[in-house]
């Protein structure tokens, strides 16, 4: 006899074996909580959402505002607040949108396909993130400095002003220490991410291995 | 209406735990991470009770639930420790049934397939519950084609544990 086929008979005849719980003992597991994945992606993506629109309005003071005033980039700091501001509510709604398509009445593929995409929205909403501080942070920098040389009264331009070296030098600490600081932030989130959806990652592909 | 649904579900489920047992002896090692699947499995059933009217039998629905729930859904709440109670506990009462090459054949089999990966144990379970290919396509969304072929790559991985 194969081996499967007898481990069919065999698997009937556990049943008896199998452990009873009874009408109450399942009733009072309806009011368990659940640790499903679920749960756990939709928490961690609202905070990821809330933490980054808490920055986002604690760094505005009005000192900062008198300063973006100052530096003349209060029209484009304002412009800036609601292309972000747009941009992160599309990101909120297309996650609530995948959020609800997540059903555990669906086939697995299916099911795994829409959890990791809705984690997938949270994640492209981090990397839009990074990139706009990015771009934000290099453009601020360069109207700061520019700002600085052509208000600032020396006796001795030649003395204060960079070479073009310098320059370079300076433009390469600045870069290169964004990227380091917002590459810090993608690998913490990458972590976090890996975690969370290891298993159901490797599980996907291992499901779609095969499939035409 | 609400208690009602309740006593609806419960009797339901009462009537077709096995279902859920047979999935938590897959894919748990022991009896805590065994409850701790059945009672997530149960939660899941539950939430998605609402939308089940009927139009497949309750228990056509449970594989579904239930196996997507023990796949993807639940999250284990400790590294569960390799151990090897049910093997122990279940082959005592049966050892009586089998002569003593089948019954060690059993045990191996049994423990390779706790060595098999979550999709592969999804692929075993549903053939000893007797589902036939379209049947176990349906409930994991791959092809039937592709369902045959992974269920033979599992059964000859199978066989090789059993006759190194």
């Amino acid at each position: 006899m194969d081996g499967l086929d007898l481990l069919k008979k065999d698997w009937k005849k556990r049943e008896g074996s199998l452990p009873q719980l009874s009408y109450d003992q399942i009733y009072k597991m309806l009011w368990k909580r659940s640790s499903s994945i679920v749960k756990w992606i939709f928490v961690i993506s609202i905070i990821e959402f809330l933490f980054w629109a808490l920055i986002n309005i604690f760094m505005a003071d009005q000192e900062y505002w008198k300063e973006m005033e100052r530096i003349h980039l209060k029209e484009f700091t304002v412009v800036i607040y609601v292309i972000n501001y747009a941009i992160t509510f599309f990101f909120i709604y297309c996650f609530y949108k995948n959020y609800r398509k997540i059903s555990s009445t669906d086939n697995a593929a299916q099911l795994m396909k829409n959890i990791l995409r809705t984690r997938k929205t949270v994640k492209y909403y981090i990397g839009y993130i990074l990139i706009s501080t990015a771009i934000v942070a290099l453009v601020y920098t360069y109207f700061m400095m520019d700002y600085h040389v052509s208000t600032s009264v020396v006796e001795d331009i030649e003395k204060y002003s960079f070479t073009p070296v310098q320059w370079l030098i300076f433009a390469g600490i600045m870069i290169g220490g964004l990227a380091a600081f917002l590459g810090i932030i993608w690998l913490f989130y990458r972590v976090i991410y890996g975690i969370l959806l290891r298993r159901l990652n490797k599980n996907y592909k291992e499901l779609k291995k095969l499939e035409v | 209406m609400n208690k009602e649904l309740e006593h609806q579900f419960v009797t339901n489920l009462e009537k077709h735990q096995n279902i859920a047992h047979k999935i938590c002896r897959i894919y748990t090692n022991n009896q805590d991470s065994h409850n701790d699947l059945f009672q997530e499995i149960t939660i899941q059933l539950w939430k998605a009770y609402p939308k089940f009217r009927g139009e497949a039998k309750f228990s056509t629905w449970m594989y579904r639930v239930a196996l997507n729930t023990a796949i993807t859904l639940y999250r284990k709440k400790k590294r569960s420790i390799q151990t090897q109670d049910f093997d122990t506990v279940d082959f005592k009462i049966k050892a009586e049934e089998y002569d003593d090459e089948t019954e060690q054949q059993l045990k191996v089999m049994y423990s390779a397939i706790q060595e098999l990966n979550d999709i592969e144990k999804a692929l075993v379970f549903l053939y000893l519950e007797d589902k036939n290919y379209r049947e176990i396509s349906e409930t994991l969304g791959i092809t039937e084609v592709n369902a045959r072929v992974k269920m033979n790559r599992v059964k000859t991985k199978l066989k090789n544990i059993l006759n190194p």
